[in-house]
């Protein structure tokens, strides 16, 4: 499986969210497993995505990320049949499949209600795309038996999903879904109801079984660390546009908007006016950036992520900041200090607790300190 | 005006858009057959009753249509008169026994119920949908002058016995057992859904269990005992089996009125026309009712 | 909270009462239609001279066999269009939508008394003789809107999500329905059978004014006997039909729970059903 290369990284050049030009926020691969062209829908006036344009590639895991709200599950459900588009075109495995209805599309959706059929046993949920399809009674019956072995279910093929737990039910789900090998599967929230410790388990068991069935997913979720820990590629959406898309690694080390910082972990914000290859922030608070692209006055954020300031070993090559410590929260690896460096301007900081460390070297409340991070990590937005 | 960015705009609309769906006619199908059912038998069987309610009885006994108000005049009688208040008196009489019988039963089953909850219940609901004409005549039967009732008002020397048959607290009563289901029903899925903690917050708030039920259980409830009585009094005000078997011609309610002009006296306009008269009547009620019942929600 | 807490004694008093006063005709019913001696006050014996009379009253049991066709006619047609309504209900959302189903529930809310005096006059207006058909007719008309209900609250406790789970794995609309919908249905569907059935097998006033003469519906039947009075024979019919009704409305509230299998509920049909 192969991971496309991330896009060009110039985080001062915020990609437009509905790319003029193809390619922008793609894969380069000479197959696609979906393509979307200008997708928007609106209800009732209200434009909830708006001229969406996605490619993803044969045997990506590919994550639509944002909040309730965003569009993202619109999307999805415009890919799967059960919502027309109200422009645009949707393209399965090069095939446009716009008007297509969904039972005629070689897409199949695991639902974030399961939807499992009550009446039938699990076998024969699982069976029974094939049963459409008109696949022959022992084919049919492997493909179940191996869809069931690979999701550890083969002992409960008698069950009715009622006599399931939350997690076999999901797996049910997953297993009905995959034995039809579509080009595409779509996952809509799957995890959302299952509880923490469940959840992370099913993450690493889906992103296993997305490998060894190499078949295309796109995973709708609003959690961005099951994003971030399944996805080849992320696409972080907002008010039906695309903000970003890229690797996990380039959407977080590199947000190209407020929004993709803010969303994807914690980011310390600091708005402000560029002027001479500094922001700005505050009286007593120029941040020196690297200026490429910005012109003076301009109206800008420096983005840092709290693990990447450090309060001690500072080099000459960080830009270092004093401040004092407003609190102090031990969380056992980490340690998290709010530090204000400026009035009105506090920054969240994340301290490993390495081994050597011993308790009196953490700083408490009210401690001189001096800040610094690398320049490179200081992210511009716009 | 053509700046770059109307010129996109304009791109943009002129993409392709889809041509509209193909909206599937199927559930347009599906609905077709039960609502022209629904509209033949039974929007057109009352159209019926309105249009008779106009005409008149030819000499051969055959009814037939008309325009006239003849019918409606005959309603202003006293007798008539009369009667329809009874039936008023009567049914609202039903519908506030039955809520004070309904709401302590059900109270008591939803709250202290506990795993018996379903099996009381199913035990009110399974004779009340079975035969309302036996349970009818069982009451006619226990009560009447040889009846089980009056048997043991003689064997224990407390008199000759007494007529219940044949008084309005008869037919009332009948009333009640006929339809207090319909109050318990919606009252115990009242209490059912309501939030405990409010309870045990009023509790600390008015101390007094009555208060609290005052200002809390019984507000919170209000729409269930509203719909209740909604369902009781509707029956109650149509129903003719009470009064014919409990009651006697004293008693008779509208339900046996517009029973004899069809069935025995043959009057058919008549008998139209009072149906008309009832059905404007209910529906004038009701539509107070619910504007006062829910208004007054809407201030809670 | 119940131990804690101490039961309302007043209202404890009115349930134990109310029970009391709702079982206590029907006792009676029951036990002298097991007496040996013409009265409804003192019990001569145990005798079952009532039922063999009513067992060889063939006018009895043709009456008996008119209101059980009546009811299984009655509740296989209300259940076909009722749960047309149903599905067809659920999905239409437009304001000409909402005003079918604002109609279709208009029976539910008409006193009997008016729908039979309508039902009557329609018939004879379209020359059409009274008789069990009339009967019929009448009564899958009342009865749609009760399964109408029972459907839809059923569907309203169902994910949308399932029947586009069935298109999602290649079914057309219409075999999402027959293949996933109306299996998923069935409890509900038994049940809403049941209680029609039972409905119409005891409903008097529709019979009593679109029955012909012969054979008459069991109810109406029963009802000319009473008006020439009480007498144990009654005892005995009565018995036989309250048992029976009570075994169906029984069978009404436990047929879903049994057919669902690990799902919940237990009164759904009465209390509206669990929504989910």
């Amino acid at each position: 499986m192969t991971i496309p290369p991330p896009t060009a990284q110039t985080p001062l050049h915020r990609r437009p969210a509905v790319p003029g030009q193809p390619g922008e926020a793609r894969s380069p691969g000479p197959e696609s497993a979906v393509r979307l062209r200008g997708l928007t829908k609106t209800f009732g006036g209200q434009t909830v995505v708006d001229a969406l344009d996605l490619e993803i590639g044969r045997g990506e895991f590919f994550s639509l990320l944002g909040p309730s709200g965003c569009g993202k599950t619109t999307t999805l459900r415009m890919i799967a049949g059960f919502s027309d588009p109200t422009a645009g075109t949707i393209e399965v495995g090069g095939e446009d499949v716009t008007s297509v209805p969904p039972h005629r599309r070689d897409v199949n959706t695991v639902f974030q209600s399961y939807a499992l059929f009550d009446h039938l046993d699990v076998r024969r949920n699982v069976g029974f795309g094939l049963r459409r399809k008109g696949i022959d009674r022992g084919e049919a019956d492997r493909r179940v038996a191996e869809a069931l072995e690979l999701v550890q279910l083969a002992d409960r093929a008698r069950d009715r999903p009622a006599q399931l737990s939350g997690g076999q039910r999901q797996r049910v789900a997953l297993a009905r879904a995959i034995v039809n090998r579509p080009q595409l599967l779509l996952l809509d929230e799957p995890l959302a109801a299952l509880d923490l410790k469940l959840r992370r388990a099913m993450q690493l068991e889906l992103k296993a079984i997305q490998r060894e069935v190499g078949i295309t997913f796109l995973f709708v979720t609003h959690d961005q660390d099951e994003a971030m820990s399944m996805s080849d590629r992320i696409a972080i959406m907002h008010d039906g546009l695309i903000e970003q898309c890229g690797t996990p690694e380039d959407v977080y080390e590199n947000p190209t908007s407020v929004f993709a910082a803010g969303f994807i972990g914690t980011s310390n914000l600091m708005p402000g006016t560029y002027r001479a290859g500094r922001v700005h922030v505050c009286d007593g608070l120029a941040v020196p950036v690297s200026g490429e692209g910005l012109v003076d006055g301009e109206s800008v954020s420096v983005a840092v992520r709290p693990e990447k300031i450090w309060l001690s070993e500072l080099t000459d090559a960080m830009v270092r900041v004093p401040g004092r410590v407003a609190a102090s929260s031990y969380h056992g690896a980490t340690t998290q200090y709010l530090v204000d460096v400026a009035p009105g301007v506090t920054l969240t900081v994340l301290e490993q607790n390495l081994p050597r460390m011993r308790p009196e070297d953490r700083w408490t409340k009210g401690a001189q300190v001096e800040l610094g991070w690398l320049p490179e990590h200081g992210v511009v937005l716009r | 005006m053509d700046s770059p960015h109307l010129t996109a705009t304009l791109e943009r609309e002129a993409r392709p858009v889809r041509r509209p769906v193909r909206r599937t006619r199927l559930w347009d199908l599906l609905l077709a057959l039960p609502a022209a059912w629904i509209v033949v038998f039974f929007v057109s069987s009352m159209v019926i009753v309105v249009l008779l309610s106009f005409g008149r009885t030819q000499q051969d006994g055959q009814p037939v249509f008309g325009h006239r108000l003849t019918n409606y005049d005959a309603l202003w009688d006293e007798v008539y008169l009369r009667l329809f208040l009874r039936s008023l008196t009567y049914a609202v009489a039903t519908t506030l026994v039955c809520a004070l019988i309904a709401y302590p039963v059900a109270y008591v089953i939803a709250l202290y119920g506990g795993r018996f909850k379903n099996l009381l219940v199913a035990a009110i609901v399974v004779p009340f949908f079975a035969s309302y004409l036996i349970r009818m005549y069982a009451w006619s039967a226990m009560l009447g002058d040889d009846g089980v009732v009056n048997s043991v008002i003689r064997k224990a020397h407390l008199g000759g016995g007494v007529s219940f048959l044949n008084t309005p607290y008869a037919v009332v009563g009948g009333l009640v057992y006929g339809y207090v289901v319909y109050m318990i029903l919606p009252v115990y899925a009242a209490l059912e859904r309501m939030d405990r903690s409010l309870v045990e917050a009023g509790k600390d708030l008015y101390h007094s269990p009555l208060r609290t039920f005052w200002s809390v259980t019984l507000p919170a409830t209000r729409a269930g005992l509203f719909g209740g009585m909604l369902l009781v009094f509707l029956p109650a005000l149509g129903d003719f089996v009470s009064a014919q078997l409990l009651g006697g011609p004293d008693t008779y309610m509208i339900g046996n009125l517009i029973q004899q002009q069809f069935l025995e006296g043959q009057n058919w306009p008549l008998g139209s026309a009072m149906t008309v008269a009832m059905m404007i009547g209910l529906t004038v009620l009701m539509v107070g009712y619910l504007r006062a019942t829910t208004t007054r929600r809407r201030e809670a | 909270m119940a131990g804690v807490e101490r039961r309302p004694r007043l209202a404890s008093v009115v349930t134990v009462l109310f029970f009391a006063w709702l079982y206590a005709p029907i006792v009676a019913v029951v036990v002298f239609s097991f007496n040996s001696i013409r009265s409804l006050s003192t019990f001569g014996g145990v005798s079952t001279r009532w039922y063999a009379s009513f067992f060889h009253d063939d006018s009895l049991i043709r009456s008996l066999l008119a209101s059980i066709a009546i009811a299984t006619v009655s509740a296989v047609g209300a259940l076909v269009l009722g749960t047309m309504l149903a599905l067809g209900l659920e999905r239409i959302s437009s304001r000409t939508g909402r005003a079918v189903g604002a109609v279709t529930l208009l029976p539910l809310v008409t006193p009997e008394i008016v729908t039979g005096v309508a039902a009557l006059l329609f018939f004879h207006g379209l020359g059409l003789k009274l008789s069990l058909l009339t009967v019929t007719l009448a009564e899958i008309t009342f009865s749609i809107a009760y399964v109408t209900v029972i459907v839809r609250g059923r569907l309203a406790a169902m994910s949308p999500e399932v029947e586009e789970a069935a298109r999602d794995l290649g079914c057309t609309p219409w075999q999402a329905v027959r293949l996933v919908t109306l299996p998923t249905l069935v409890p509900a569907l038994v049940g809403a059978g049941l209680l029609v059935f039972a409905l119409v097998f005891d409903d008097f006033v529709l019979a009593f004014f679109t029955t012909g003469v012969d054979p008459q519906p069991l109810p109406v039947r029963i009802y000319s006997s009473i008006r020439f009075g009480v007498s144990p024979a009654i005892n005995a019919v009565g018995t036989v039909v309250l048992a029976f009704s009570a075994l169906l409305i029984v069978l009404a509230l436990v047929a879903p729970r049994l057919l669902r299998r690990g799902g919940a509920g237990g009164l759904d049909l009465i209390t509206g059903g669990e929504r989910s």
